[in-house]
């Protein structure tokens, strides 16, 4: 038993060693890049500027009152991409669900129905949603020729919500599908036939039995949500400015010392909001199991 | 129950795959417009399988996702499996947090920070050029290994730990274990984390713009590049191709699967017993299936080394670095002028040259990948203000002008400019001045004129801003008559009052780049100040409803690209030659009848078949006579500002754009 153990643990070190060794290369090391520039100014000198720049950088709002520019920018970025992650959630949850509980044949059509858009180019993809969602459109058209009225939705903040939950969707259901799929349906079956009610199910068996799927989907969609720039620029017209943007901005401005200090604050937000996730949620979930 | 959730389902298809019918119909456009449909035609389908440059593009794409997805799926499992059997729960939730590292870094800053580190150390292993395949390579597959990961990991952890226990108690080893128990058990969501892989391998962009070399641009790069000008509906018709393609091998896997396959087989193993042969042993069989996928695995291999060694074998190389969509490039009729220089070089000399023709959106990314001597090219063609800038910092080199004679057409007005006044460095390839076009059937002809027009309330909501800062302060500094590279801040807090004023005044409808043309051919906009040369490719696709007109305002932005010779040059005698050839007259009409922007080359604008091809009233646009002209470049061209003032100006952008 000890040198079967013996063996088992030279196995678990070859399969994770390349990885961890490309980890801190690639992973690590480029990081260390980033938190460099963030502390340092033109010359190479140490500086905390850039960090507090972020913090207390102020512009004149439309009322006339100061503003912290970042923290308004940063706001919206992250209203935005919570309400695309939620959308997404709402949409592609029982999306999934439903594929996972279809015939074989039937699941795997779906799922490739669904990556099929994203194997054409993200900003073609754009492109076509500015033609379906603009003024003189064919979602307004379509209103107009059925008697409904136009509405104006682009360069509005749900133009930008629905490229994003178009874009990332897939993110949403791949994970929860996957996890979906392998669930034991009998545990459903079972509360079923105990009297469970079908929200008692949903919440009681379906949920945390899908919870990783959720915290990978959720992760999968919030993070390239919130820091992209190229969506908020062509469906949100320009009029927004989100922190992808203020990140290409300040590159273009050849000003990556305070580009990798936006990135640097946004990356430890991150990880501070992932890791208070995952240790909700790994309790929850293994807990209840 | 059960049909609400059809309907859900359906509607959920629907709002998928929307866009993409949308670019089905506009593939088969017969204009550019990807707003107004004109006419049937299968012509991009045409253009997409002349343009090799695509077609290259898309090769690369494909072999760079194959790769990618590969490495990233194994290398992904074991890292998965290696974290699962982790005892340290300390190192576990370590590594889980590494993991999600790349997925949290926003893409520009792994772009960004990837491209330091490589540079970093190639300058360490002393190699001259530090982006290539390989570093590309490298970025795709740290990007799609926490994909991979991600999905294995849940997958592990669901799994009944007692499973792979109970086969090695009895008597499996650890590895006959993980082969017969936990691989079987994983594999959905192998294959899930390999699609992924390759998906996101596919679309990105950001990262392999910062992380590839020079020889090797994929196809996101080509399309995003493209708008100095615009996508061309090409992409629309590529998009379509790839639908279908995928959409057949999606039938073609059903048919061959499941129900159908197993009734195949079983006929297929009635067939044998029929025979009197004993049925296939299982053994054979998994040798045979093997030895399949080995073999399919070794060609992808070769197409690999192929593809990798293919762009370093040729002796004559020449690296070529332009805006995107700025050369002739054979499409609709007019000259390839790569292909042309290629053929004409090996009359000429007597060998091959292979060039490699890419692409760059803007004078900044080029600046920013050169100055950090990440990429080697021979021929650069950026803006004036970037050539005055390269030159302070020595990063270009004098061109030995015996060897360019065709300079002798260049106009003098285009000499001794500001940017290189001793015309050491470049080669004027094209101009162009910014003017306003509007659309007649909305806007009052006694509102055109000036400047004013775009701060016009009788138009709220339809002017188009530039979403740049330094256009878009260009417009409002013409219109107060402020100098446009003044150092005076207060002189730009001005500027950003007008812009402000006219944001909030509601006159602006959107702040745009390349979309620009779909809107104003749509009439979606009705005012916009444009390069003179773009008015006349809108006016192609314009629509009925559409009657689209151009104007000069009194001060407005003038600007040349011209081509120069980067210090990185390896072959400065062919990049000399090259420039040289792009000024001979057949070459240089066609590349100002493809681009439509003005041509600072005599052999070119006194040409009477380009002034008939071009017309009357494009002539006019497009090589106004306004006297002399070097006085007005000097006086309201763009310069190079110092970076705390871009800092400066970038902030007062950001004011803007918040409010």
């Amino acid at each position: 038993m000890t040198a079967k153990k013996k063996r088992s643990s030279l196995v678990t070190g070859l399969a994770g060693g390349p990885y961890e060794v490309w980890a801190v290369l690639f992973i690590l090391v480029p990081l260390g890049f980033v938190a460099y520039y963030a502390f340092t100014d033109n010359d190479f000198r140490f500086t905390t500027a850039n960090i507090v720049r972020f913090f207390t950088d102020t512009s004149t709002g439309g009322d006339g009152s100061a503003v912290r520019t970042y923290l308004v920018i940063s706001w919206r970025s992250i209203k935005l991409a919570v309400i695309s992650t939620v959308v997404c959630l709402v949409l592609g949850y029982p999306l999934a669900y439903i594929i996972s509980r279809a015939s074989a044949k039937a699941q795997k059509t779906m799922m490739t129905l669904i990556m099929i858009p994203m194997w054409m180019n993200f900003l073609i993809r754009t492109y076509a949603w500015m033609t379906i969602l603009q003024d003189t459109g064919i979602l307004n058209n379509l209103l107009a020729g059925l008697g409904l009225g136009r509405v104006h939705i682009i360069g509005t903040e749900t133009a930008v919500i629905i490229g994003m939950v178009y874009d990332y969707l897939p993110y949403m259901i791949l994970p929860l599908y996957s996890i979906m799929a392998k669930m034991d349906h009998r545990l459903i079956e079972a509360a079923r036939d105990l009297g469970c009610a079908p929200a008692g199910v949903l919440r009681r068996v379906i949920l945390p039995l899908s919870m990783p799927g959720v915290v990978n989907g959720v992760t999968m969609v919030l993070i390239p949500s919130i820091s992209t720039f190229y969506i908020s620029q062509k469906l949100g017209d320009g009029m927004f400015f989100l922190l992808g943007d203020a990140i290409e901005g300040q590159y273009v401005a050849n000003n990556l010392h305070f580009a990798a200090a936006i990135a640097f604050i946004l990356m430890v937000a991150l990880l501070a909001a992932m890791a208070v996730m995952r240790y909700f949620t790994e309790k929850h979930t293994y807990g209840g199991l | 129950m059960k049909r609400a959730s059809k309907i859900f389902t359906a509607l959920m298809f629907v709002f998928l795959f929307a866009p993409l019918v949308i670019l089905l119909i506009f593939s088969f456009n017969e204009a550019r417009s990807l707003s107004v449909f004109s006419g049937f035609s299968l012509k991009w389908y045409q253009e997409l399988f002349r343009d090799t440059e695509t077609l290259k593009a898309v090769r690369n794409t494909l072999v760079l996702a194959v790769c990618a997805a590969g490495a990233s799926t194994v290398m992904g499992t074991a890292a998965a499996v290696g974290i699962y059997r982790m005892r340290s729960r300390y190192l576990r939730s370590a590594l889980d947090m590494v993991t999600n590292i790349p997925m949290i870094n926003p893409d520009i800053i792994t772009g960004i920070s990837m491209m330091l580190m490589f540079v970093f150390a190639s300058r360490l292993m002393g190699l001259a050029n530090s982006l290539s395949f390989l570093t590309l390579l490298i970025a795709h597959i740290t990007f799609c290994l926490p994909y991979v990961i991600l999905q294995v990991l849940p997958r592990l952890r669901q799994m009944d730990k007692a499973l792979p226990e109970a086969a090695m108690d009895l008597g499996c080893t650890p590895w006959g274990a993980f082969w017969k128990v936990e691989l079987p058990e994983i594999m959905p969501a192998i294959v899930t984390g390999m699609i992924m892989a390759f998906t996101l391998s596919l679309d990105d962009f950001v990262i392999s713009y910062f992380t590839t070399g020079t020889g090797f641009q994929t196809l996101p790069i080509r399309i995003y590049n493209m708008t100095k000008k615009t996508v061309t509906p090409d992409m629309y018709a590529l998009a379509t191709i790839i639908f279908f393609v995928i959409l057949a091998l999606l039938l073609l896997s059903n048919l061959t699967d499941s129900e159908d396959s197993q009734r195949l087989r079983a006929a297929r193993r009635a067939k044998r017993a029929a025979a009197g042969r004993p049925p296939m042993d299982p053994k054979k069989r998994r040798i045979l299936y093997g030895c399949g996928g080995g073999l399919a695995l070794v060609a992808l291999a070769a197409a690999v080394v192929f593809t990798v060694t293919e762009t370093d074998n040729k002796p004559q190389v020449l690296n070529v670095y332009n805006w995107g969509e700025y050369i002739s490039d054979g499409s609709e009729g007019s000259m390839d002028v790569i292909k042309e220089f290629a053929a004409w070089y090996e009359q000429e000399y007597g060998r091959p040259v292979q060039v490699n023709y890419e692409t760059f959106a803007s004078n900044e990314d080029m600046y920013a990948k050169l100055s950090k001597n990440a990429i080697s090219y021979d021929v650069i063609i950026p803006s004036d203000y970037m050539i005055a800038r390269m030159i302070q910092e020595d990063m270009l080199l004098p061109l030995d002008f015996d060897n360019i004679p065709n300079y002798q057409y260049i106009d003098e007005d285009f000499r001794g400019l500001y940017y290189d006044p001793d015309n050491l460095y470049s080669v004027p390839y094209a101009y162009g001045i910014v003017g306003i076009i509007y659309n007649a059937n909305v806007v009052d002809e006694a509102d055109a004129g000036d400047w004013d027009l775009m701060w016009n309330e009788k138009y709220a909501g339809q002017v188009l801003q530039f979403n740049n800062s330094r256009d878009a302060f260009g417009t409002a500094m013409y219109r107060a008559g402020i100098d446009v590279n003044t150092t005076d801040r207060s002189q730009w807090d001005l500027a950003l009052q007008s812009l402000l004023e006219q944001r909030q005044s509601g006159v602006v409808r959107s702040y745009v780049m390349d979309e620009v043309y779909n809107m104003m051919e749509s009439g979606e906009g009705a005012i916009a100040a444009y390069y003179a040369g773009d008015y006349f490719t809108m006016l192609d696709a314009q629509a009925d409803t559409v009657d689209l007109r151009f104007y000069y305002p009194e001060r407005t932005n003038f600007y040349i690209d011209a081509m120069c010779i980067p210090s990185c040059c390896q072959n400065k005698e062919v990049a000399e030659i090259f420039i040289n050839y792009m000024l001979s007259k057949q070459p240089a009409i066609a590349n100002a009848e493809y681009t439509w922007y003005a041509s600072p080359n005599r052999l070119v604008y006194e040409d009477p078949d380009y002034v008939d091809e071009m017309g009357e009233e494009a002539m006019a646009i497009l090589y106004p006579d306004w006297g002399d002209f070097s006085e007005k470049y000097n006086a309201y061209a763009y310069r190079n500002l110092d970076n705390d003032l871009l800092d400066y100006i970038n902030s007062l952008w950001e004011t803007l754009k918040i409010n």
